[in-house]
This record gives C-alpha cells, sequence and structure tokens, in this order.
C-alpha cells in the first residue's frame, strides 16, 4: 500500500537526513580548542536582544553595552571614577558671570545705579584689595551695551486643552556687566556685596524691559513674568566648559572626528523629532560654539556641576546623520510623504549598523541571535587585543550556563548561587563587585510617629544587618551608612553603622516616653508604638527583610503590620502620595554627588522621589551648594558633611549595598607588550568602582591556564 | 458553494475586525507600559517619557490609537516601540526563521502519527497498542520543557556538540556545505522534542477514530471481498476516518505565527514566538497586535479552509 509506505517512509526519511546532519558539525572541542580564533574571541551571554543602537537613543541594557563598545565619548571616567579625557584630550572650566545694571537701585553710600558708575566702582575696589578673594579669579570685565531681542517662549494652553502655544516677547536687555572668571565660583555676586550692597540682587523691574503680543491675559503675562526672570537673572552664572579634541581619530568608517560631530550629536538630541531620552542631562547647555575643528565651547545656562557628565555619552558621526544624509536615506527607501514628515533618528537605519569611533566597529546584527563586533585597528589608543566580539542572545538560564561551562559563553550574568558554586571550580575566576545601588528602610518622616531622629535610629539598632547579609545575600552585600554609592568619593568611610544594640534602642524609646505595657508593646499617652511597613511584590530578598524588620523590631516592643503590593499599585497608591508609614526599597544612584531629587525638601511632593518627607534645611543647602560647586575637592568635603548629616538624622534605616557578581574563564587576562616584545599577564581585577571591564582592551584568551 | 464561499468570507472579515478590536482593547488595558515609556526605567526622565508618550499617541483615546494602529498597518509603515523597525519586515524574518521548524514537526507529527495510531488500532490490546497508549500518555503529561532541558544537558555532555540557537557559532568561515548541515542538525532537537507531543496527541486521535470504524460493515465487506489487510485499512477505513483531521488540520495554520514560545526560548531560536513572547515583555502593541491579528486571520482562514476541505472530502457534505 503506497499510502502506508510514504506515511512510515517520509518521516524515517526525515529523520535520517536530520541525524546525518550530526557528523557536520563541529564539536565543542574543535570550536574552543582546535580554533586559533576563539582566543581572540569574546562572547557574552545576554538573556536579551539590543534595541536600538545608538548612544542618544537606547535606554536598555543590551544595547548600552554595545553602544559602549562602538562609540567613544568625550570623556569617560577613569578606575577612581575621576572624569577622564577621551575623545577629548583634556577640558578647562571657566565661568562667564553676567550682572544686570540695574538703575532703580542705589549703591550703598546713595549714589544712582549706572553701568559706567558700577564698572568704575568695581575696577577701583579691586585695585584697592577690597575684593581680594574675588580678585585673582577675575580675568576681565567688561559693560555690555543694551539689546534688544526676541525671544520665543511656549505657554501651556488652559487646563483641558493639551498643547502649548508659542509666544514672541521682545525684551530690552539694559546694560550688563561681564565676569570673565578663572574658574567657577559660585559665591562670586555674594563677594561684591561690598560694592553693590545686599539688596541688589533681590528685585529687578522686568516688567519694563518686557513687550508682549496682544491678546495674552494677565495670568499669563504674570507667567511670562517669572519666564523671562528665569531666562534673563539680574545674577547669572554661565559656566563654559573648553573641550579640546583629540586629533586623528577616525570613525569605523574612516571619516575623521572633529568638533562638527559633538556640536551636532548635541543637536541631534535637542531635536524634538529625535525623541532622545537624555534631552534633560543637556537641557542645562545654552549654547555650543566650535572655536576651531578641535575646539568646542560648552556654554551653561546656570550652575550646575553634574552636567558635565553628560558627555560620556557617544559622540555621533555627523557626516551619516545630518539632513543630507536623512534624505539621502529617505529617498533610498522610498518613504511615503507621511514617513518622510515624521523621519527622525530613530527610524534610520544607522541605529542597526552604528558607526563610531570607539574600540570595536560594528559588523553584524541577527535579532535575538547575535551581535557580531570586530575590533577597529585604527582606535586612537591601539586595536584590542580581542578580535571580536560577541552578544549572543540567550534567553534561558539553564542554557546559558550550558554554553558557559561547554565554552560557547565566556561571561553570563550568573546568579548569587551559581557564582557560589563555580567559586569553587578552579577552571573559573569569579568576582563580586560593589555597584551603585543599595537598599533601605524609608520612614514617612511626616508622620509624628517617626519625626524624631532618635526613633528613627532606634528603629535601625534594632535590626541586625550582619545577619541580612550572611543569611539573606549569601554574604554579596556591604553595610552602608548613608545616602551615597559606598565606591564614589563622595561616600565618608569614616561614619561608622549603626551598632546592633536591642537594649540600646529600647532605652531610647524609653528616654522619648515610650514605656512597655502589660501587653508587652510599647505605649505613649494610650496609643501603643505601632505602623505598617511595606514593599513590593515579586522581590524575595526586600520580602525577607519585612519579616525580619518585623520580628527585631517586636523584640523591643515596637508592633509592626507589613503588607506587600505590586509594583504599580505600590507606587501609585503609597509612594507616590507619600500615603505610607515605612517602606523597603533601593535606589540605584548616578556617579555624582547630586541628591537634589532623593532628599532636597524641594523635592517631597507627590510623584516625587524625596518620598519620605526628608526635611532638613542644612542639608538642602549642601545638597544646593554641592550641584553648584565645581571644585572636586571641595565637593568631596561637602558631600561627607551631607553623608555625616543625613546619617545623624536617620531618615531612612540605611541597610547594605549588594554586590554584583561576575563569572570568567580563567584563560581571560590582561594582556601588557613589552617593550620587548614578549606579553604579561595578569590577572583581570576590578577597578574601585566596582568595574572589571575597565581594562577590557587588554582582555585576551590565553591557550592555556596561567596561575597567578 | 460560491455563495457559501463569498457569504462565510464577509462574515469572517467582519469577526477579525471584531477580534482585532477586542485584541486591542485587551493589550491597552493589560498593566504596564512600552519598555520605551517604562517610568521605573531609571535611564529615563519624565519630561523624555512624555515626549516619547506622545509621539506613540499613547495618551490619545483607545479608538484613535486603533485608527493609527490601523491605518499604518495598512500602508505598511508600522512600526516596533522597540526599535523602531518595520513591523511587517520584523515579522518577515522571524517568519522564515520558525518555517523550517514548522514544516519539520508537523511532517513528522502529521506522518508518523497515522501509522501509530492506526496500527494500535488495529491491534488493540496487543502489546503494541499497550505500548504506545502508555508512551503516548507519558509524552503528554511529560512538560515538554523539562524534556528539551534533559535532551540538551545530555546531548552537550555526551556529544559534546552545540544544539541550540539556529546555527554553530563561530561557523562563518566553514564552507557553505557545512553551514547547511549545520543548520540542519540544530533543527533536529527542537523539532524532535516538538514533534513529540504532537505526535502523541495525534495518534491518540487518529486510534479511536480508527476503532470506531474499523468494526463497521463496509470494513467487513471490504475484507470478505478478498481485499488486502492493508488496502482495508489505509483505503477504506482511513478515509472514513479523517474527517476530524481535517478541522484540526486547518487549526495548524495559526502556528505558523505562533511558533512555539517555550522551545524557541530554551533553544534560542529566533523565531516568531519569541517574537510574540518579548513583545509582550516589553509591551510592544504594534508587534503584539499585529502577529495576534495575523494569528486571528489565519485561524478564520484554516475553518474556513477545513470547511470547504469537508466539502471535498466527504461527499455527503454540502455547502449551502
Amino acid at each position: 500500500m503506497p499510502l502506508k509506505r510514504a506515511l512510515l517512509l517520509a518521516p524515517l526519511l526525515l529523520t535520517l537526513f536530520l541525524l546525518q546532519s550530526y557528523f557536520w558539525v563541529p564539536t565543542y572541542e574543535k570550536q574552543s580548542v582546535g580554533n586559533p580564533e576563539r582566543l581572540v574571541t569574546y562572547i557574552e551571554g545576554s538573556i536579551g536582544d539590543a534595541k536600538i543602537l545608538n548612544p542618544i537613543l537606547h535606554a536598555d541594557t543590551a544595547s548600552a553595552t554595545i553602544v559602549n563598545h562602538v562609540f567613544d565619548g568625550l570623556l569617560d571616567l577613569d578606575e577612581n571614577l575621576n572624569l577622564r579625557g577621551r575623545l577629548a584630550t583634556h577640558w578647562t572650566i571657566s565661568e562667564k558671570a553676567y550682572l544686570l545694571v540695574n538703575p532703580d537701585n542705589r549703591f550703598p553710600d546713595g549714589v544712582e545705579v549706572t553701568g559706567e558708575r558700577l564698572l568704575a566702582r568695581i575696577r577701583r575696589a579691586l585695585k584697592d584689595g577690597v575684593l581680594s578673594e574675588a580678585a585673582s579669579n577675575i580675568l576681565s570685565i567688561e559693560l555690555l551695551p543694551p539689546e534688544r531681542q526676541t525671544h520665543t517662549f511656549s505657554l501651556d494652553e488652559k487646563a483641558g486643552t493639551s498643547g502649548t502655544r508659542e509666544v514672541d516677547v521682545t525684551l530690552t536687555i539694559p546694560e550688563r556687566l561681564r565676569f570673565t572668571l578663572r574658574e567657577v565660583d559660585q559665591d562670586f555676586f555674594k563677594r561684591l556685596v561690598p560694592i553693590i550692597g545686599d539688596r541688589y540682587l533681590l528685585h529687578f523691574p522686568y516688567e519694563r524691559y518686557m513687550e508682549f503680543p496682544d491678546g495674552l491675559t494677565s495670568e499669563q503675562k504674570t507667567h511670562l513674568h517669572a519666564r523671562v526672570a528665569e531666562y534673563l537673572p539680574v545674577a547669572e552664572h554661565n559656566p563654559e566648559i573648553l573641550f579640546f579634541l583629540r586629533k586623528g581619530v577616525k570613525f569605523h568608517d574612516g571619516h575623521e572626528f572633529d568638533a562638527g560631530d559633538v556640536k551636532f550629536t548635541y543637536e541631534a538630541i535637542m531635536n524634538p523629532k529625535n525623541l532622545s531620552p537624555r534631552t534633560s542631562d543637556f537641557e542645562p547647555i545654552k549654547y555650543i560654539d566650535i572655536l576651531d575643528p578641535y575646539t568646542v565651547r560648552v556654554v551653561y545656562k546656570r550652575l550646575f556641576s553634574p552636567a558635565i557628565n553628560a558627555w560620556t555619552m557617544g559622540i555621533l558621526p555627523e557626516h551619516l546623520l545630518n539632513d543630507e544624509a536623512m534624505q539621502r536615506e529617505m529617498d533610498r527607501r522610498g518613504l511615503s510623504e507621511a514617513a518622510r514628515a515624521a523621519f527622525g533618528m530613530r527610524d534610520s537605519e544607522f541605529n542597526r549598523h552604528p558607526i563610531g569611533t570607539g574600540r570595536f566597529r560594528f559588523i553584524e546584527w541577527h535579532s535575538d541571535e547575535f551581535i557580531h563586533l570586530e575590533r577597529f585597528e585604527d582606535y586612537w589608543e591601539g586595536p584590542a587585543e580581542f578580535k571580536h566580539y560577541y552578544m549572543r542572545i540567550i534567553p534561558d538560564l539553564l542554557t546559558q550556563e550550558v554554553e558557559f561551562r561547554a565554552g560557547a559563553v565566556d561571561y553570563y550574568g550568573a546568579q548569587p548561587h551559581q557564582v557560589a558554586r563555580y567559586k569553587k571550580d578552579p577552571r573559573y575566576q569569579s568576582f563580586s563587585t560593589l555597584g551603585f545601588g543599595y537598599t533601605y528602610i524609608g520612614y514617612n518622616n511626616r508622620r509624628p510617629l517617626f519625626a524624631d531622629p532618635e526613633v528613627r535610629r532606634a528603629l535601625g539598632m534594632a535590626i541586625n544587618v550582619d545577619e541580612i547579609i550572611t543569611y539573606l545575600l549569601y554574604g554579596e552585600g556591604e553595610r552602608i551608612t548613608g545616602p551615597y554609592p559606598k565606591n564614589t568619593p563622595w561616600y565618608d568611610h569614616s561614619v561608622q553603622p549603626l551598632p546592633y544594640d536591642p537594649a540600646g534602642a529600647r532605652r531610647l524609646l524609653e528616654e522619648r516616653g515610650w514605656t512597655l505595657n502589660a501587653d508587652g508593646w510599647l505605649e505613649k499617652d494610650g496609643k501603643i508604638f505601632e505602623f505598617n511597613l511595606i514593599t513590593n511584590n515579586g522581590n524575595p530578598i526586600r520580602k525577607n527583610i519585612l519579616t525580619i524588620a518585623q520580628n527585631a523590631w517586636k523584640k523591643i516592643g515596637v508592633k509592626c503590620n507589613t503588607q506587600l503590593f505590586e509594583w504599580a499599585v505600590f507606587l501609585k497608591d503609597f509612594v507616590n502620595t507619600g500615603e505610607f508609614d515605612a517602606v523597603v526599597l533601593g535606589w540605584s544612584m548616578g556617579i555624582d554627588p547630586d541628591l537634589y531629587q532623593i532628599w532636597h525638601s524641594s523635592q517631597a511632593g507627590p510623584q516625587q522621589l524625596n518620598f519620605v518627607g526628608y526635611n532638613n534645611p542644612k542639608a538642602d543647602d549642601l545638597i544646593v551648594r554641592i550641584r553648584r560647586e565645581y571644585n572636586r575637592e571641595v565637593q568631596q568635603a561637602l558631600a561627607h558633611q551631607l553623608h555625616r548629616l543625613i546619617y545623624e538624622d536617620q531618615p531612612y534605616t540605611f541597610l547594605y549595598a549588594p554586590l554584583s557578581t561576575a563569572v570568567l574563564d580563567k584563560k581571560i587576562v590582561l594582556v601588557y607588550h613589552e617593550p620587548d616584545g614578549t606579553e604579561r599577564y595578569e590577572k583581570i581585577y576590578p577597578t574601585k568602582s566596582g568595574n572589571i571591564y575597565f581594562h577590557f582592551g587588554r582582555w585576551r584568551k590565553l591557550a592555556f591556564t596561567p596561575e597567578f | 458553494m460560491w455563495a457559501f464561499i463569498g457569504r462565510n468570507l464577509v462574515l469572517r472579515i467582519a469577526l477579525l475586525f471584531v477580534v482585532s478590536v477586542l485584541i486591542h482593547t485587551i493589550i491597552h488595558i493589560a498593566p504596564g507600559e512600552p519598555s520605551q515609556v517604562d517610568p521605573s526605567n531609571p535611564r529615563m526622565k519624565p519630561e523624555d517619557i512624555a515626549k516619547i508618550r506622545a509621539a506613540f499617541h499613547l495618551d490619545d483615546p483607545l479608538y484613535l490609537q486603533y485608527a493609527y494602529w490601523l491605518t499604518d498597518l495598512l500602508t505598511g509603515e508600522l512600526k516596533s516601540f522597540k526599535d523602531n523597525q518595520p513591523v511587517l519586515g520584523k515579522i518577515w524574518r522571524r517568519f522564515l526563521n520558525s518555517l523550517p521548524l514548522f514544516v519539520c514537526t508537523t511532517l513528522l507529527v502529521w506522518t508518523l502519527a497515522f501509522p501509530v495510531g492506526i496500527h494500535a488500532a488495529v491491534t488493540r490490546g496487543s502489546m503494541f497498542d499497550r505500548t504506545s497508549t502508555f508512551l503516548a500518555y507519558a509524552m503528554i503529561s511529560f512538560p515538554g520543557f523539562v524534556l528539551a532541558y534533559i535532551l540538551i544537558l545530555e546531548i552537550v555532555q555526551f556529544f559534546e556538540i552545540p544544539v541550540i540557537g539556529l546555527r554553530t557559532f563561530g561557523m562563518e568561515s566553514a564552507s557553505s556545505l557545512f553551514k547547511f548541515m549545520d543548520r540542519i542538525w540544530h533543527l533536529v532537537l527542537p523539532a524532535f522534542v516538538g514533534a513529540l507531543g504532537g505526535i502523541a496527541v495525534l495518534s491518540r486521535y487518529v486510534r479511536s477514530q480508527m476503532l470506531e470504524v474499523v468494526n463497521q460493515d463496509y470494513i467487513r465487506t471490504a475484507r470478505a471481498k478478498g481485499l488486502e489487510e492493508d488496502t482495508v485499512i489505509y483505503r477504506h477505513a482511513l478515509r472514513n476516518a479523517l474527517l476530524p483531521f481535517i478541522t484540526m488540520f486547518g487549526l495548524l495554520l495559526p502556528g505558523l505565527v505562533g511558533g512555539s514560545v517555550i522551545f524557541e526560548t530554551i533553544f534560542a531560536w529566533p523565531g516568531l514566538g519569541r517574537l510574540g513572547f518579548e513583545a509582550i515583555l516589553s509591551r510592544d502593541f504594534p508587534v503584539i497586535l499585529t502577529l495576534n491579528v495575523f494569528g486571528a486571520a489565519l485561524t478564520l482562514v484554516g475553518t474556513f479552509v477545513s470547511d470547504v476541505l469537508y466539502a471535498v472530502a466527504d461527499p455527503r457534505i454540502r455547502l449551502e
């Protein structure tokens, strides 16, 4: 019967055909040992695929990894998290300070203010040594003539209608004094007080200098008034960064990198069509000037020292992404009119074939399979040791481990319990390094129960954090005492963690009038010490912390009820509204010392990050000074003060910073080339900041396992 | 017949519209935000998120969002929220990846299940019947992903040979014959693991259908005519047992866009199932919607084809 035969033969033949392919496939052994290319190939396993390979657009970890290999920023962070020149060889920071001449004002001696008089008095004071602190910093002073300027402000339409209205306001900018300062000085105008008087900076009659178009309500005028005051402050600091660019740096297509690319990258971010998620990082920039092909001047609107960190972002090639290039791409792809109108950098094919100046150049990307990079032989710092870089997308943790153990993947994000296993295996090297995150218990400082710092301290002293680290984190964590990541210079290591001292905690609370009642709970004025501790669902460690804290507090007579909420509900109903007693949460911090969003009292409103409602005027003052300070040493001293201040207030019980873990084949080492042509190998080590990839350019796989 | 086809077509298009509206609503009601505008992503600032939301029309009323999706889909300008790639191109490339797996699995299932099921039915109660029943139920109850893991671990350990992915890593320089065979090898495990469950289920259906048929009078008549046993079974009995399988065959079509999420994830196979799965994880609405609507369309086409095939296979059925 032919049908029967067909039904049996077809699968048999298919199976045979499928199985015979076994003989054509190289074994792992052949791939790794028999293939010298494998030793210069680095394969990283990743759970998820990259999304968009463009330094100004990406917002996910996989894309960031690739983008960092393909693109260079002007700066990056060195081993100690200090800024270091990359595409910029070096940079200088100076300041232009502007002071509006206010004819309504009088000098302290009663003489009316004019531009000429102001200038003359300051010059005289400088000569007489009255302004000794400012004198050495001032390079020049000029009096700028008045000028007329039309500036466009966008006004939000009345409630109910979305959209904005553009309003042109004509400003008559009065005479101004322009000071060129050697370095940024946030107290510069304060130093001028002996001459201009202490009320000079307070008020300026803007209304006399503005002309509105017709048809504005008085409400809108008041609003515009505030906007103009913001745009044209009486005293304005304009920090300036001069970047000196590296000469002879080439993009992967051979085109030379210059100042135009820097300016273009900035403009691309600010172009609303491109929908860049980095606009807020670059918003403080007033404008960018190209002084010559290798010198760029970046002028900032106001004092905001963390803004320079934005320049660690990769620089785009102008010649491949400017308007003409975009036009060419649209023509080539034959896009429709509608598509052309909305076409932005997000739509460009560049994001799947990126070209940068980085150590590796992009070769190919098979979606959800792998991304292949190859070392850039003309890299300005010399070519990398690895010739190929692959990111393999393996979505399953177990198959990742299978491939890793078989040697077909060099690195994958091993879980802490897996790392514990690898630690015993002589074939692998493992790393536990500090990151930028920490976990804490945050108390709602607005609640009368938690208003007293001593009460918060007592609660913290009742919890045995070391036990949490040992048993919950398998030891992969470190104690912390304050708001900064432990591996940054802002963290003050001299601050000692709270001792674990339940008896002391009880004493503190008793001093505050809390006494044990018959049921074993602390009681004051007929109320027992009771509150709710909540966190989000889906994080087992946080869930366990709830129980541990509950139990620890029960021992000192504090009644704590715990509850878990789904993440969206947790944020929407509790954290964002401030309707909670205490939460267990974590932060992932940046590398700059700016704590404005998390700790400044102005940021304690709904949806804002200071949801515990921390409010200390001294801390507010420090926070503002830190973000306006450009001298790193001063900044560090201020940050240490702030750290101690927050520690003393204990608005959070700072628990621990988790360690991140990584496992590598021991054959991967750092390679150094000696002058005599030999090679020296060193063990890979994490930098102070906890980064094991810092010397990735030197990594290579050896044919043997070295001993160190 | 033609009137039936015409009427059916109109009905199904209307149904497709309703389904697409439903899917659209469900996706948007479900919690979570597209990853590009995820408020809990520390790399994103609220201002930037608001801007991107506006560009994706995420704050517009649902019916408008539906209209945007539909017009974009029809003009072929639909773009993924995740990476701004054209959705249709993405789906097409993944479809090509999933196709060989689909073809192999389907071929294995729809060929092997029949002889196994038929033999079990004909020799009911025999050793073969009991073994195959046992194995089939074992395969049905044993979770496929566990089997996949076990096979991967064993094969990697025993043969020291790569099994996951579309191809072996680092074979760029090999000759094209080697590359081709390598691709074939990588089909083996996922195809077999995927087929096992299918064979188990389908052979059970075949067996029970055949059991109903083999005791009919016309089978006895056929045997009495002196026909060969194979002819009796495979021509006279099988034809009459085939009807339910036409429906099942029609329902195969949506599998073309469904792929297999679990096996594709375990085997790191960049197919449609994973595309859909990752799209759901990152709330990539355009991709989820389009895939679902294609799935719905293929289901409708599949059932339509099987309706028509009924009439072809069984002269007693008339389409009116």
